[in-house]
């Protein structure tokens, strides 16, 4: 089967609340985007019932509705969608490729919203009841199944104390296993102080999972007491994990720096260490991980992304697609001999005025231009004719009389 | 290479992901599976498990609120 090849300015990788912001900016800004989700549309605010603090919404407000009105705006602005998943980004001197199963997409710009994915705990028997077999990472997905059952939810993190009270308005007991000493949760202190005083939950202190029983479905959790080594096997019908998250960004490795836990480095305005790839959201290293830093970071990179695209847009134009003879001349602005043998050329260049450009490319801050030109080192003056390179000169040592050699020749 | 269709519209989780998986053990290697959806939580389990088991997955947007998840049978 061959792979069909599309184009596009701007590619975002991950449909969460950071994808979806990146791609109104990206789509108001008028560039032809396209932003490719794996499922669900939303990302991981779906997976909560109630968010209480994305402003705006003076009333807790559905995660799921929430992200439908997210979709609904940046549609809004023409933005393709696509959904299926990311195999791969390749990288070459101008564009991006983002890679799927059937097609490449090829782009001037790639914003990176992949976000996490929640971690395991790595007990016995653990994959045997992922898939829906009764260990569970969403409790708004899987509440009104576990009505008037007991259940067990793992961590003591905000999302596990949260939706645990959550759950009890559903199951008939929420069992809770906690690493930590009595009393000790990491949850916020409203979270905290709320499920202890909710009759339906129940804690088990210093304790994790040992392994998880049953035939087909999930019948029974086995804890067992770190301080002690008991093993408690516990009957219950679903188990939620909320043990923290994982980013989703193992395919980038080697592409971008990332940190040793796996979350893509970025400066302020989203860029990553390749030129042209953005990152936003909760695969990024940052410290809050929510749905209004998400949203602030897709601002920043759909906007950025839009200057770049700008840029390279330009570039074509002024030397890819520039009629006669222009010279590019690349040097490094913090170079004193760069700089003097850019002086040098534009002297030279006054007196064969009209008969040859000058392109300045300064690679100080980034050298996304000049790899273009296949430089191999500053400073150089390379010719072009009709938007092609003809000479590469990197010997400048007389380049009065190259430029005036060139313009003879060609001119 | 045969494509079949399989109606879950109504149907919460698991059952979707339930048939499907059943659905896919009968089919061939490059049989194409079309499963079509209206339950959102179908799009976190069902894609991700279809992926994980080694298959290709593509999802089209039906209708608001609808989708029909096609799956090839890779191995
Ligand atoms: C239970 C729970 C409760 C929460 N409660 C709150 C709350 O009350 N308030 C709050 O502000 N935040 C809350 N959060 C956190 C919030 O959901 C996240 O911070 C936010 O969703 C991050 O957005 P994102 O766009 O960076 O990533 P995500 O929302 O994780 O989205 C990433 C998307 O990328 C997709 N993707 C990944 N890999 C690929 C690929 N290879 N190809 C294509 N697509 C891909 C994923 O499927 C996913 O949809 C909660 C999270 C959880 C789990």
């Amino acid at each position: 089967m061959e792979k069909k090849t599309e184009h596009y300015d701007v590619v975002i990788v991950g449909g969460g609340p950071g994808g979806m912001t990146a791609a109104l900016y990206a789509g108001r800004a008028r560039l032809k985007t396209l932003l490719i989700e794996k499922s669900l549309i939303g990302g991981m605010a779906t997976y909560t019932s109630e968010v209480e603090n994305y402003p705006g919404f003076p009333e807790p407000i559905d995660g799921t509705e929430l992200m439908k009105s997210f979709d609904k705006q940046f549609r809004r602005f023409g933005v393709n969608v696509k959904l299926t998943d990311v195999r791969e980004i390749r990288v070459d001197c101008c564009t991006r490729t983002v890679s799927t199963f059937r097609t490449d997409y090829v782009a001037k710009a790639v914003v990176i919203a992949t976000g996490n994915k929640s971690r395991l705990t790595g007990a016995k028997n653990e994959d045997k009841f992922l898939n829906d077999k009764g260990i569970s990472f969403c409790a708004t997905c899987d509440a009104a199944r576990n009505t008037g059952k007991r259940i067990m939810v793992i961590g003591s993190g905000d999302a596990a104390i949260e939706e645990g009270t959550f759950l009890t308005k559903f199951a008939s007991e929420v069992i809770v296993s906690v690493m930590h000493d009595e009393g000790i949760m990491d949850a916020n202190k409203v979270a905290q102080e709320k499920a202890l005083a909710n009759p339906k939950m129940k804690f088990m202190w210093n304790t994790v999972v040992e392994s998880f029983e049953g035939e087909e479905e999930l019948k029974q959790v086995v804890l067992k007491n770190i301080k002690t080594g008991e093993l408690i096997p516990m009957d219950v019908d679903t188990c939620f994990l909320f043990i923290g998250y994982v980013p989703n960004t193992k395919m980038f490795e080697g592409l971008i720096d990332m940190t040793s836990r796996g979350y893509i480095k970025t400066n302020e305005d989203m860029e990553t260490s390749c030129t042209g790839i953005f990152a936003v959201g909760d695969c990024r290293d940052k410290t809050l991980r929510q749905i209004a830093t998400a949203v602030g970071d897709g601002a920043v990179a759909g906007y950025m992304a839009e200057k770049y695209v700008e840029e390279m847009d330009y570039v074509q134009k002024e030397i890819f697609e520039a009629k006669g003879l222009t010279m590019a001349f690349v040097y490094n602005a913090i170079d004193a001999v760069d700089r003097e043998f850019l002086s040098r050329a534009e002297k030279a260049q006054e007196l064969h005025k009209g008969k040859l450009g000058l392109r300045r490319i300064d690679i100080y801050k980034s050298d996304r231009i000049a790899c273009r030109l296949d430089y191999s080192k500053t400073p150089s003056l390379i010719f072009m004719q009709d938007g092609k390179v003809i000479e590469n000169v990197t010997d400048l040592s007389a380049i009065e009389n190259k430029i005036a050699e060139m313009v003879a020749k060609h001119g | 290479m045969a494509e079949k269709s399989l109606d879950c519209l109504g149907e919460a989780c698991p059952i979707p992901l339930v048939k499907a998986q059943k659905e896919m053990e009968r089919m061939a290697v490059n049989d194409v599976l079309i499963v079509n959806v209206d339950h959102s939580c179908a799009m976190k389990n069902l894609p991700d498990w279809a992926r994980s088991a080694g298959h290709a997955v593509e999802i089209e947007e039906v209708g608001e609120g609808e989708w029909d998840i096609i799956i090839q049978k890779l191995k």
